[in-house]
């Protein structure tokens, strides 16, 4: 009779834990292909590492209940990942990947020409970027997302608030630099 | 429609050199990078691999008799380790024996402690005989010659074996003898 009770506390808790599961990935699953995609700059990379992220989920689900905030938890996890798999595939050129990704950023209503140039800018922005320093980098990808703040930013990156605007500024600057005098910079 | 007008005003910010329209393209950029739609399928691909994947698995399970959790259970586990460990070291110590005292081997004083020289260890051994010696050759070579005088057909093959064989020896000599004994008449007769 015990042992009865048993299975079957086993199997609602592991169906619980399913359904858990299946929430974090259709209300993260977007956020975290965004993040990924952000740095790896290609669908299947980024869509492995959500994959692998939520992997790493299901294997310490026994901890889920003592994470505060999941959002910026899983974030991190996925930014980890994404970070360790660009040191992996360093090798491969990223000039093929900053091509590809202008090219497939969304450019409603403008001209041919316009479609081009748009284009040409983005490749030029994203190639500047990539010649930042690794932490005003990083600073600046997460920056860009609406959904974290700087408060979250310094979660995710493990480091204090202060230090995420401080970055973020010096990573401004090396922006306008890099785009005003391109060939003055390294 | 938000990302056309930043898209377009990040397209006509290029030449613009200011810093603050700098970082808004480049914050733009980056913003549509972040908006970019998610691939359809991918929360019911992520869901299908986390089913697929493999789950802890569960080595060993109780049954409710067994239980851990039962108190005579874990009683009767901690006598066993401690009947195990009793046991184990019961048996090392009946086994074990326990250490010897050394056996000292007390030499004899040598005789020539005093001084002088010693022998090196060197051991005296005996002269040994050469092997048996011939007893009167010359007498059994004459008695050979008297032989072979008298009887001439018989003696011949003794000397031919005596030949073979050497030089006589003493054994070999006496056996000869009987031969002179009965050769001696007969050159008396002749004389």
């Amino acid at each position: 009779m015990e042992t009865l009770n048993s299975a079957v506390d086993d199997l609602a808790r592991s169906q619980a834990e399913e359904a858990t599961l299946a929430a974090l990935v259709s209300q993260y699953a977007g956020a975290l292909y965004r993040v990924a995609y952000s740095v790896l700059r290609n669908p299947a990379d980024a869509e492995d590492a959500v994959q692998e992220a939520f992997l790493r989920v299901l294997r310490h689900r026994d901890t889920l209940d003592e994470v505060r905030d999941q959002r910026v938890w899983l974030i991190r996890i996925v930014w980890n990942i994404v970070l360790d798999r660009k040191r992996r595939a360093k090798t491969r050129p990223e000039t093929d990947d900053v091509a590809e990704l202008a090219r497939v950023l969304p450019c409603d209503g403008l001209s041919a020409e316009q479609l081009a140039a748009a284009a040409q800018h983005h490749a030029h922005v994203l190639t500047c970027v990539d010649k930042l320093p690794v932490k005003e980098r990083q600073v600046l990808q997460l920056s860009a997302f609406e959904e974290l703040n700087s408060v979250e930013i310094s979660q995710v990156l493990g480091i204090t608030e202060s230090s995420v605007r401080s970055r973020l500024f010096r990573a401004r600057n090396l922006m306008a630099e890099l785009l005003n005098h391109p060939r003055s910079s390294k | 429609m938000t990302s056309t007008s930043q898209n377009a005003y990040s397209y006509n910010s290029i030449s613009a050199t200011g810093p603050q329209a700098v970082s808004d393209s480049v914050e733009s950029t980056l913003r549509l990078i972040a908006r970019l739609p998610v691939p359809e399928g991918l929360e019911r691909r992520v869901i299908s691999g986390l089913n697929a994947a493999p789950r802890a698995v569960r080595v060993l399970h109780w049954p409710a008799a067994l239980h851990p959790s039962r108190s005579w259970m874990r009683g009767a586990a901690a006598a066993a380790i401690v009947f195990v460990v009793a046991g184990g070291g019961w048996g090392v110590y009946t086994r074990v024996q326990p250490s010897q005292p050394a056996r000292v081997l007390v030499m004899p004083p040598r005789a020539g402690a005093g001084g002088g020289f010693s022998s090196a260890g060197a051991m005296r051994t005996p002269q040994t005989l050469n092997g048996p010696m011939v007893a009167n050759p010359i007498a059994a070579q004459s008695n050979k010659d008297q032989a072979a005088n008298s009887r001439p057909a018989q003696v011949k093959p003794l000397n031919k074996a005596l030949a073979r064989t050497g030089p006589m020896t003493h054994a070999r000599a006496q056996a000869v003898a009987p031969n002179k004994a009965s050769a001696q008449p007969a050159v008396s007769a002749a004389k």
